[in-house]
């Protein structure tokens, strides 16, 4: 190399540009949104702003932002999977199982409940990757498999009397370290990890390079299939920590455990900026988007407006963001 | 014949040419049949649905069976078929229309039309005619929000319809605080349901057959293949920037597409809501909901997901071929096993579709 | 000196046509070696061949002293042959650093080292003589010209051996081609061997160092670039013996059936003037880049102008979109056939009927299919569109075929105004000269004819009048009669020049 000297001031301005870039526009703006959002409803309302409240919001949007978290990374490929509701029932009701008539401990149920995940995930991303069928009809494929093979573990029952061998993952007392709850703590471990995965690791770029272009980046040398299988995977490994959470404190596991699922996934992470088209969107603006959806159930139940108007506004959201970033993309191309 | 074949071969050197040559011609015969059942996507579906037909005979003489899988059944259970083939007609008209078109809200609009449809027929005491007519109005008006989301605002469907599909669902429960409407005037609604004798002593259809799910196949197998509207329809989907410089408005063809899928939910609403004689705030949403199963019949049906392929023919023969195995699954199996069944089915069966699909693409891209 | 790519005896065949007839081509390291001829000369393809997308049918490759397999674009990567294309072919949400080094990232303990990638990047970039501080842009953000610029860097830190630069300068302005030819430059000094290809005949006496002229599939020239004038290259690139049967015909004297004042569209073209009378053939010329398609595509209403006049008849209009252009009578037939023009899963019957469905329907609303069938089935005779049947889905055709039924689609209502862009782009010589006669025969019925078009010989035989677009104005204008060189040299530059400004204002003093 010729020429090998930076000035330290140069790669110091350099440095802050990188950083400036580390959190996007979308984010902040959602992150506004949030906060305002709060200010209105801890003013509108005495309960909002209570440590139940808020104990409850992160508890309820854990499984959604765990989930998003592979979501994102799946739809950065310009995939998507929408099976997910079904790969929570299988994993769910085999742990509920083991955890009840084999009286497994906990970690062997968090280990089934993630191999079970890895498995399912793992058999999306072959047939999206080797089959070259588009990633949605592939999940809507998997949904029913999955739903129809957790319906055969139910074997017509609803799962009763789990025991609480979970609970430091469930809702209650023992499921909270610190006042915040232990499944949002693991949510906040994940999504660190795979921001970080994403943004600093080869592969993890490499996810943003398949949703760009995937046969230019073949070309250039990414592992197109080996991504995709791994971001299908994470999701279904995922998914398995999440059933392990609604699982939580034990009791009753229902026959239609996580129906609709995947739609509020997808909600949270396009709200939280990551675009459908793939090439584009953040695991921080995943977890904005699912305390955004959190926030707005959560204000529903509180202004005491029917709780079926709770969609309707998410709906309203998926518009507003993806309106947004639309407007914002145009603006850039005709500069 | 036989003796033609023997003898070819002590000719000895002037048919070598000929014998080598023949070979391949027979191979390729096979490879031909094949390949059209393979690429043409309705032979291939008679052929399937012949051979469940066939096999739940089968099964029936055999008295594997808990009812019998007779013609009888078969009619009956047409009622299962028409709302699927009526909603996987209009997932055909947006997925033709190409650049990703697809149509989750469905579901949502059946609900949601099917609330108004039951707040006009049974609490404003309206008649039959302007309340079906006014029924199909808000399905168009459903539909056309899609539409001008998807063609003119440039959302991407897949985002646009979940968005759609959420607020459309939420309205449908809120509009009647979660309850259903089955005053009686809904409830006098299921005489439309009622079964039809038929003459030549074949087992009796139900009535919405005739008076819904026929008359639309045939006016969307009209739209698709005789109307100008058709053509445009296809040639957008086909290839969107050759239509704009053949003088076609893109967005405007795009944006009848989606309106035209909410006018077929708002036609769905009305035969729900008489088949179970009660709007139910849910009808098109509970469980998986009513567009998984469009959209998988649809792609069963030959329909293409990059757009401007698929046919009305393709899509009708599918919807048969669903309810038909569903049904015969139903009787296969005891109690609720039938329907878990159900789902393995579909899942396999739109798997299986869409790896046909691809392999038909790329053959027709290859050549 | 050594030479570090060497090709002997390269054969191509495609179908009928005989696309390289024995070729040897050879590049050494430190040079720029400039490849000019015609559209259809065989430059493509035999770029198709170093760059491994093809495999020759003769002869041998021979890389750095080594054979090379033909046909595999990883063993040409391999071997250190890389190729910049007109599409830069970057990833536009990562940064201009990552998308260089997308695929072989530099790692620190597993992780992409941000730090030093941007200093090799930045390092590249001053190397090169391009901005440094673009490192951290996302390449979304950047002008496509600097998304060109970065693609050529990307291969250049790839340790390219050879660089093959495929129309660089097409999209770029003077400032932009100085930065380009900086690069280029500082790779040559480096060892790297350079095959530049261009249109642009005045940048070649700035840029290389040898020229190599190909015409109908074989090599007539290849001499080192100071021995040659760019009147010579012309000449060399068009030949003497080309010269096809000359049409003459005759303008009958009228109102114009078009007239065009002051168009302009920012970045493409500006201040465009002229007419075309009815049953006239007017050719617009110019090279790949010079605005002619923009212009094309603004009177048809695709990508509107933002200014100037259009008068049809009398009636000044504005068209913003085809169906205003429709109404007033103008027909396009568009460049790219199989993005902008076919619907190839569907049938000739479909592709000839979909402009011109309110003419083929009944009530505007039915199809009427007895007509659509006989107006397809006219076309297939009447100007010779070789298929089995009006059903038979267009994309089985051949691509002279494929034209044809496009040019149907504009020819079923006989338009005032026929614009034709690439009318023969790919499209073999049989049915090339079939299209030629019928868009004559078009003109003689009295429509007004644009064609517009980069290949020379064909906007010589085909327009009374030819119009010479650069850089996005008209700077020349021949009657029919011209040489290809004079029309050459006046779109392309003439002299030997310091500038490119020199060059260019030698050529408007000369064409004058």
């Amino acid at each position: 190399m010729a020429t090998t000297m930076t000035s330290p001031a140069r790669s110091g301005a350099k440095t802050r540009r990188v950083t400036a870039r580390a959190v996007e526009g979308q984010e902040l703006a959602l992150a506004g949104v949030l906060a305002v959002l709060w200010l209105v409803l801890s003013l509108v309302t005495d309960t909002f702003l209570t440590t139940s409240n808020l104990q409850n919001i992160l508890f309820t949007v854990a499984p959604i932002a765990l989930i998003g978290i592979g979501m994102t990374a799946v739809i950065v490929t310009a995939g998507i999977d929408v099976s997910v509701g079904s790969s929570l029932a299988v994993a769910a009701v085999i742990v509920a199982k083991l955890l009840r008539d084999a009286g497994v401990n906990a970690p062997t149920a968090l280990l089934v409940a993630v191999g079970v995940g890895a498995v399912l995930g793992l058999i999306n991303g072959v047939v999206v990757a080797y089959g070259r069928i588009h990633a949605i009809i592939v999940t809507f494929g998997t949904l029913n498999l999955f739903r129809f093979i957790s319906l055969r573990i139910f074997d017509s029952q609803q799962v009763t009397g789990v025991p609480d061998t979970l609970e430091f993952l469930g809702g209650g007392a023992a499921g909270r370290t610190l006042g915040v709850p232990n499944a949002w703590w693991l949510v906040m471990a994940v999504g660190a990890l795979v921001w970080l995965y994403m943004r600093y690791a080869p592969t993890g770029r490499h996810l943003y390079a398949i949703g760009g272009d995937a046969t230019a980046a073949r070309l250039a040398g990414v592992q197109v299939e080996r991504r995709l299988v791994a971001v299908y995977t994470l999701t279904g490994v995922l998914v398995g920590l999440a059933a392990c959470i609604s699982i939580g404190g034990g009791g009753l596991v229902q026959q239609n455990i996580g129906t609709g699922l995947e739609l509020q996934v997808i909600a949270a992470v396009v709200i939280g900026g990551t675009s459908i088209i793939g090439g584009r969107g953040t695991v921080l603006g995943t977890l904005l988007g699912a305390l955004l959806v959190g926030t707005v159930t959560s204000a529903v139940t509180l202004l005491q407006w029917p709780s079926e108007l709770t969609a309707l506004f998410i709906g309203i959201f998926i518009l507003i963001a993806v309106g947004v970033d639309l407007i914002r993309e145009r603006r850039r191309r005709s500069r | 014949m036989s003796h033609s074949v023997t003898d070819k071969p002590t000719q000895a050197p002037t048919g070598a040419d000929s014998a080598p040559s023949q070979a391949p011609r027979r191979r390729i015969g096979v490879r031909e049949v094949l390949t059209f059942l393979l690429t043409d996507r309705v032979a291939l579906l008679v052929v399937l649905l012949a051979v469940l037909l066939v096999w739940m005979n089968i099964l029936d003489t055999g008295g594997y069976l808990i009812a019998p899988y007779d013609l009888a059944y078969l009619f009956t259970s047409l009622e299962m078929a028409v709302p699927l083939c009526i909603l996987a007609l209009a997932e055909l008209i947006v997925i033709v229309s190409g650049r990703g078109g697809i149509d989750l809200s469905v579901g949502a609009m059946v609900s949601l039309a099917g609330m108004a449809f039951g707040f006009m027929v049974g609490e404003w005491g309206w008649p039959l005619l302007p309340a079906v007519a006014a029924c199909l109005v808000v399905g168009a008006v459903l539909g056309a929000i899609n539409g001008f989301l998807v063609a003119y605002l440039g959302f991407p469907a897949l985002i646009a319809t979940l968005a759609t599909y959420y607020a459309y669902s939420s309205l449908a429960l809120v509009s009647n605080d979660n309850a259903p409407i089955s005053t009686q005037p809904i409830q006098d609604l299921n005489s439309l349901t009622d079964p039809v004798a038929l003459p030549f002593g074949l087992p009796s259809v139900p009535m919405q057959v005739f008076t819904f799910a026929l008359p639309t196949v045939l006016l969307v197998w009209l739209l698709m293949n005789r109307t100008s509207y058709g053509r445009k329809l296809y040639a957008v989907g086909t290839n969107d920037t050759a239509a704009r410089f053949a003088n076609l408005s893109v967005s405007w063809v795009r944006f009848r597409a989606y309106l035209l899928s909410g006018l077929l939910s708002g036609v769905t609403a009305v035969v729900t809501v008489a088949q179970y004689a009660s709007a139910r705030p849910d009808a098109g949403t509970v469980g998986n909901g009513m567009a998984l199963p469009a959209i998988t019949i649809a792609v069963l049906g030959g329909v293409a997901i990059a757009g401007g392929i698929g046919r009305v023919g393709g899509v009708v023969i599918a919807a048969l071929l669903v309810t038909w195995l569903n049904a015969g699954i139903l009787l296969a199996f005891i109690g609720s096993e039938g329907s878990q069944y159900q789902l393995f089915a579909l899942g396999v069966v739109l798997i299986a579709s869409a790896l046909l699909n691809t392999y038909m693409v790329r053959r027709r891209g290859g050549t | 000196m050594e030479e570090l790519l060497a090709l002997t005896g390269i054969h191509k065949r495609y179908g009928g046509v005989q696309a390289l007839r024995g070729v040897d081509f050879d590049v050494r390291p430190g040079e720029v070696h400039a490849l000019v001829g015609e559209n259809g000369a065989g430059k493509s393809t035999l770029i198709k061949i170093i760059s491994g997308a093809e495999a020759p049918d003769e002869g041998t490759i021979m890389m750095g002293g080594t054979r090379l397999a033909g046909g595999s674009t990883t063993a040409a990567l391999k071997a250190g042959i890389a190729t910049v294309y007109q599409e830069p072919q970057l990833f536009g949400e990562l940064s201009v650093a990552e998308n260089v080094f997308l695929g072989r990232e530099l790692r620190r303990r597993r992780l992409v080292d941000w730090t030093a990638q941007r200093r090799h990047v930045t390092d590249l970039l001053k190397r090169l003589g391009l901005d440094p501080a673009i490192a951290d842009v996302r390449v979304a953000d950047l002008p496509v010209a600097e998304q060109q610029l970065v693609s050529i860097a990307k291969a250049f830190a790839h340790r390219a051996k050879v660089l093959i630069l495929d129309e660089p300068s097409a999209i770029l302005t003077d400032a932009e081609i100085e930065t380009l030819f900086g690069a280029i430059r500082a790779m040559r000094a480096e060892g790297v061997g350079i095959i530049y290809i261009s249109h642009r005949l005045d940048e070649l006496t700035l840029i290389a160092d040898r020229v190599t002229v190909m015409r109908d599939g074989a090599i007539v020239a290849s001499r080192r670039a100071d021995e040659l004038s760019v009147h010579e290259i012309a000449e060399l690139m068009v030949g003497r013996a080309l010269e096809t049967q000359r049409v003459t015909r005759e303008v009958p004297d009228a109102p114009p059936a078009l007239s065009v004042r002051g168009l302009r569209r920012a970045r493409q073209f500006s201040d465009v003037t002229f007419h075309v009378l009815p049953g006239e053939v007017v050719g617009l010329y110019g090279l790949v880049g010079s605005g002619t398609g923009a212009v094309a595509r603004a009177l048809y209403g695709i990508d509107p102008a933002d200014g100037g006049e259009v008068e049809i008849k009398g009636r000044t209009l504005r068209l913003t979109r085809p169906a205003d252009a429709v109404a007033a009578g103008i027909a396009m037939l568009p460049a790219n056939r199989k993005v902008q023009g076919v619907f190839a899963s569907k049938s000739i019957a479909f592709n000839i009927s979909v402009g011109h469905l309110k003419l083929l329907s009944r009530f505007r609303f039915w199809v009427d299919r007895r007509r659509e069938r006989a107006v397809a089935r006219d076309f297939l005779r009447r100007i010779a569109i070789k298929a089995p049947s009006v059903s038979t889905p267009v994309g089985t055709l051949s691509g002279g075929n494929q034209q044809k039924v496009v040019l149907a689609r504009s020819l079923v209502e006989r338009p005032e105004i026929l614009v034709l862009e690439e009318p023969t782009q790919g499209v073999d010589i049989g049915a090339k000269e079939e299209i030629h006669q019928i868009i004559l025969d078009l003109a003689n019925a009295g429509s007004a004819v644009l064609v517009v078009s980069t290949d020379l010989p064909e906007v010589l035989r085909l327009a009374d009048r030819v119009l010479v677009l650069r850089d996005g104005r008209i700077t020349a204008e021949f009657p029919r009669g011209a040489s290809q060189a004079q029309v050459l040299a006046a779109a392309a530059g003439a002299a030997e020049h310091t500038s490119l400004d020199d060059a260019r204002e030698a050529v408007a003093e000369e064409v004058g």
